[in-house]
């Protein structure tokens, strides 16, 4: 089967069509960034590469949360039906590693069947929109 | 923009499911109230700014090559943790 190219960061990834996840309303503040896809990095697990088919600025670095906070327990929002959700926090990288920072606030919930995801702002303001990996 | 002007108990309504109904003026306050289908967010706009810049910033920096060696640490230290 062919499998489209995509290009980040100068790198050159294979996808498959069907994991295309569709955000209907696209990032906060990126109305544009409706069609996505999520590359792990293989060098730099857990992170994940979440990149628009669409438009080459459109890369984000992401990552599970529970992996990192294992209190993290956002409410699911009701936009999508029950199903197994699955949790990413976008990433603010830093060239000074303590720095990095990552978005709590408003996590990106993605429906994995329905191949359907969306950034949702927490009401449970406890959680900050950048917060430091608590790791030593 | 268009510009309305609604007293206590009035409201408009955004297409055919937002309705937004002001209940309280009170000095130069203003509360309301907002009936909107559950898939549309409905936030204070400073908010939703912050978040906007959050996105921006972390794209930008998505960028910068030096941070491969921060992902290198970053991953390592998960990576033991678990």
């Amino acid at each position: 089967m062919n499998m489209p190219n995509i290009s980040i960061k100068g790198k050159e990834y294979q996808y498959d069509e069907r994991d295309v996840i569709l955000f209907t309303e696209g990032l906060i503040g990126l109305p544009g960034m409706r069609r996505a896809v999520l590359i792990p990095m293989a060098e730099y697990a857990p992170f994940c590469w979440l990149a628009s088919t669409e438009d080459e600025r459109n890369r984000f670095i992401v990552v599970d949360p529970t992996l990192i906070y294992a209190d993290y327990q956002p409410r699911m929002p009701e936009i999508f039906d029950g199903t197994d959700l699955k949790l990413l926090v976008i990433v603010k990288i830093s060239s000074d590693w303590e720095q990095t920072t990552v978005n709590l606030r408003a996590p990106l919930f993605i429906n994995p069947e329905a191949k359907k995801g969306a950034q949702v702002i927490l009401s449970e303001s406890r959680y900050g929109l950048a917060e430091s990996l608590p790791l030593n | 923009m268009l510009v309305l002007s609604r007293r206590e108990g009035e409201k408009i309504v955004i297409g055919n499911e937002i309705i937004i109904e002001v209940l309280s003026v009170t000095g130069d306050g203003v509360r309301l109230g907002i009936a909107a289908p559950k898939e549309t967010s409905v936030h204070r706009f400073e908010v939703f700014s912050e978040i906007e810049k959050a996105n921006q910033a972390a794209e930008a920096a998505s960028g910068d090559l030096e941070s491969s060696t921060a992902l290198e640490n970053l991953s390592a230290k998960l990576k033991s943790q678990q």
